[in-house]
């Protein structure tokens, strides 16, 4: 077992209400594994105990081997002299992981300067031969609020890998990345291996697990589902729930109804539309046009002026240039459905309340209440209960119901289902959208998962495009 | 047009310019807005102005209704209101604040004195915060929750909560009158710093270290602080080079905030320390109806508020990177 890099034996974590089971693994030179899971199965954590940067509240248990060491998992700080030299973590989300005051070049250069003892100027050097490396050649000056989320992960993975530490852990490292960014991040990642190191992937992207290859652990609340060679668990999942995980990737989705053959006036029209955001042009001579019952959709990386193009069409926000045409009609039917549910509600009071309450303010029908909450499945013992109550897919379900309401004919959806489950992400998008149909709703759709957009949307529209392809292929000339 | 400007003045046209213009154009309107409110606040004073200025020039005891209209003769006070304030306008925009209607001497003559002493105490007074503040700040911000985080709040509100006046008068108490180790008042020595620009720095302090802690806490709490741990930096160099750039960003860009605080405690310290500065001046002033005095100190002290905070947009200019992108 010489050449076994990360050894990981009965690993459980504890507290506040969460339990891992034991998990083992081991991963030799040139070894891959990827924890595969859905939000909340825990899988984050294992990466958390390994590095010791359990959050306060929860203990590890078990022991871990790195580079031939043995280490109890309960003592995270022991492992705080490995950090950079032999344990490399990936950040989730790159953008904030960077320091905003801080230019590329240095914050890559500091690792070499620091980790690997290099003088100032040496130090430099490297930096810009690791930015060059990874097709970022001139991007040394810039902050990381001029950098796209694409290369904030690229300057994240040189600023990680630079003390040259042969096992990286990556947690989500595609979040937020459409396909040509995640593919590259993924080709990224598989050096490590190929250059005789090896990779922990936690990820909730099958995509990931499938271009990665290697290992893959599925988890489901903590538990251990199916564990087995990427190729053959992936293409013939033995327990039910890893094949309920891999119909719920968008591209297994059923083809959605077709689009309706509509001659109707649009609903919301947009020309030569252009914003910006802090110097940087977020788009330009954006043309639109939604036709009632259409759904469009919006993909890009994170920061890219999605949210901010929902809200220009809203009204919510001023644009730079252009023109904006909303048809004429109720001010109440332009209409917004949040991310994250539990924020869009008042915690305090019940459904029941919330919802009288939306009906008296606006004079709404309130015998429309109970067919819809059939419609969607909503069962009415839960309008006792307060938002923090029910769960997060019964709660979107309810912001969508809240929506309906109001007889909206323009509905801008940011992101609805990315806080939910695959599986519960497949069902509620699939209710929105026939939903929209039937009540010839127009609907602009923003999502970060370009199969989800092709699956469901009439039309797509992709923003802040023009950088993501400046990946070199040769990735091994990277720098170790 | 923007390009011709940008060509002909790039320093103006990039990101200083944008700090330094509006500044400017503050300092005009803070000029005008403080020279028409002291003088419409000295005309609905109570009492009779010709009396007060007499009895600031001769005495009390010296003043009678001869002497008062001597000196409404001579300064003219019986003049409409509008007419003096339009002479006053007229002054100002040549930069002639007038002559004192006391001592008779050129306002700006008395000013330029008095700012110097007030400059050195608020100096010293901002200084010794900023030694006590934010160090103690972020030692507490490192571990929120913990004991001296909490001495550190109480205090904090402790100080703060006590106006200046009686924050001066314990520190008299204990360190002049019982302990004898300082001056209770006076100026010329070292020593008479101490207690004023304490009383001052004492305040500000605990504003800013509260600022600071909770800086520290979003830093450190912050994606990149953990990832410039887990990259190897350690807690020691992560500290230096991610966490007080970034921490040392809203504690300056506070300090304007709190040079409200500073001005109206110098008027207070100077009075109760017998400083003589601009604060100890314009409570003078005050008192004798010398309405150019008032004017004159009133006008200094709000440009010197503009002053200072174009010091931290200069400051936070150069702290923040950021704020140079154009």
């Amino acid at each position: 077992m010489s050449d076994s890099l990360l050894e990981v034996s009965a690993l459980t974590i504890r507290g506040e209400g969460v339990t891992i089971a034991p998990v083992d693994f081991s991963l030799a030179r040139g070894g891959r594994l990827t924890l595969l899971g859905e939000t909340g199965s825990g899988k984050s954590l294992i990466a958390q105990a390994i590095m010791g940067t359990l959050p306060k509240g929860l203990s590890a248990r078990g022991e871990l081997t790195i580079e031939g060491d043995g280490f109890a998992a309960a003592e995270g700080a022991a492992r705080r002299a490995l950090w950079g030299r032999r344990l490399a973590l990936l950040p989730q989300e790159p953008w904030h992981a960077l320091d905003p005051t801080m230019r590329a070049g240095a914050q890559v250069a500091e690792s070499h300067r620091y980790l690997r003892g290099l003088g100032r100027r040496r130090a430099r050097e490297a930096a810009l031969h690791d930015l060059a490396g990874l097709g970022l050649a001139g991007a040394e000056a810039r902050l990381p609020g001029e950098l796209s989320g694409g290369m904030a992960q690229r300057v994240a993975f040189a600023a990680a890998s630079a003390g040259g530490a042969p096992i990286v852990i990556a947690d989500e490292p595609t979040k937020g990345l459409d396909a040509p960014r995640r593919d590259a991040v993924v080709k990224l990642l598989a050096g490590t291996p190929e250059r005789g190191g090896a990779l922990l992937t936690i990820t909730h992207d099958i995509e990931v697990a499938r271009r990665l290859g290697g290992e893959v652990i599925v988890l489901r609340q903590g538990r251990v589902v199916e564990r087995g060679p990427a190729e053959q668990l992936l293409s013939a999942p033995r327990s039910d729930y890893t094949r309920q995980l891999l119909d719920a990737e968008p591209a297994r989705w059923p083809a959605p109804p077709p689009p309706p053959a509509t001659a109707e006036e649009p609903v919301v029209e947009a020309r030569g539309l252009a914003k910006w955001r802090g110097g940087r042009e977020l788009f330009c001579d954006l043309d639109l046009s939604l036709r009632p019952g259409e759904i469009v959709g919006v993909v890009g990386p994170s920061g890219c002026g999605k949210s901010t193009l929902g809200d220009l069409l809203l009204g919510l926000a001023e644009r730079d240039c252009g023109e904006i045409w909303r048809a004429p009609g109720q001010r109440l039917a332009f209409q917004k459905l949040y991310q994250d549910p539990p924020a869009a509600f008042s915690p305090h009071w019940t459904l029941a309340r919330l919802l009288e309450d939306l009906v008296r303010r606006h004079r709404l029908d309130r015998d429309a209440i109970a067919p819809l909450m059939a419609r969607l499945g909503l069962d009415p013992a839960l309008l006792a209960r307060r938002p923090g109550e029910i769960s997060g897919g019964e709660l979107q379900r309810f912001a969508i119901l809240r929506v309906l309401l109001m007889e909206p004919r323009f509905l801008f959806a940011d992101e609805p289902t990315s806080r939910l489950d695959p599986i519960t992400q497949r069902d509620t998008l699939a209710l929105l959208v026939e939903l929209a149909r039937e009540r010839h709703c127009a609907v602009m759709l923003v999502s970060h998962d370009p199969a989800l957009i092709e699956r469901v949307c009439d039309q797509r529209l992709v923003l802040g495009g023009e950088e993501a392809e400046r990946v070199p292929e040769d990735l091994a000339a990277l720098a170790v | 047009m923007d390009a011709i400007s940008s060509r002909r003045f790039p320093a103006l046209a990039g990101g200083l310019g944008r700090v330094l213009l509006p500044r400017l154009f503050q300092a005009g309107l803070v000029a005008w807005l403080v020279g028409t409110l002291t003088f419409v606040l000295t005309r609905t004073l109570p009492g009779d102005m010709a009396y007060r200025i007499a009895a600031g020039r001769y005495g009390h005891d010296m003043v009678n209704s001869a002497a008062a209209e001597a000196v409404r003769a001579e300064l003219a006070l019986d003049q409409p209101a509008l007419l003096a304030y339009l002479h006053w306008l007229g002054d100002l925009l040549r930069l002639d604040l007038g002559n004192s209607l006391v001592s008779g001497e050129p306002v700006i003559h008395e000013l330029s004195h008095q700012l110097g002493h007030s400059l050195g105490l608020a100096m010293v007074a901002v200084l010794l915060s900023l030694l006590l503040g934010p160090p103690l700040g972020l030692a507490a911000g490192l571990r929120p929750g913990g004991w001296w985080d909490r001495v550190s709040e109480g205090l904090a509100s402790l100080l703060r909560a006590l106006p200046p006046f009686a924050l001066g008068l314990l520190l008299i108490l204990l360190f002049s009158v019982s302990l004898g180790w300082l001056p209770a008042a006076g100026h010329g020595r070292t020593a008479h710093f101490v207690l004023p620009a304490l009383t001052l720095a004492l305040a500000l302090a605990a504003v800013s270290s509260r600022v600071a802690r909770n800086a520290m806490v979003e830093v450190s709490g912050s994606a990149y602080y953990a990832f410039s741990r887990t990259k190897g930096l350690g807690e020691r160099l992560s500290f230096l080079r991610h966490g007080l750039r970034n921490a040392a960003v809203p504690i300056v860009a506070y300090l304007g905030v709190q040079f409200v605080y500073l001005i109206e405690g110098v008027v207070v310290v100077e009075t109760l320390f017998a400083w003589p500065g601009i604060g100890h001046a314009l409570v003078h002033a005050i008192v004798a109806r010398d309405v150019p005095m008032i004017q004159g100190t009133a006008l200094v002290m709000g440009l010197m508020f503009v002053a200072l905070n174009t010091g931290v947009d200069l400051l936070c200019h150069g702290l923040d990177p950021r704020r140079r992108q154009s």
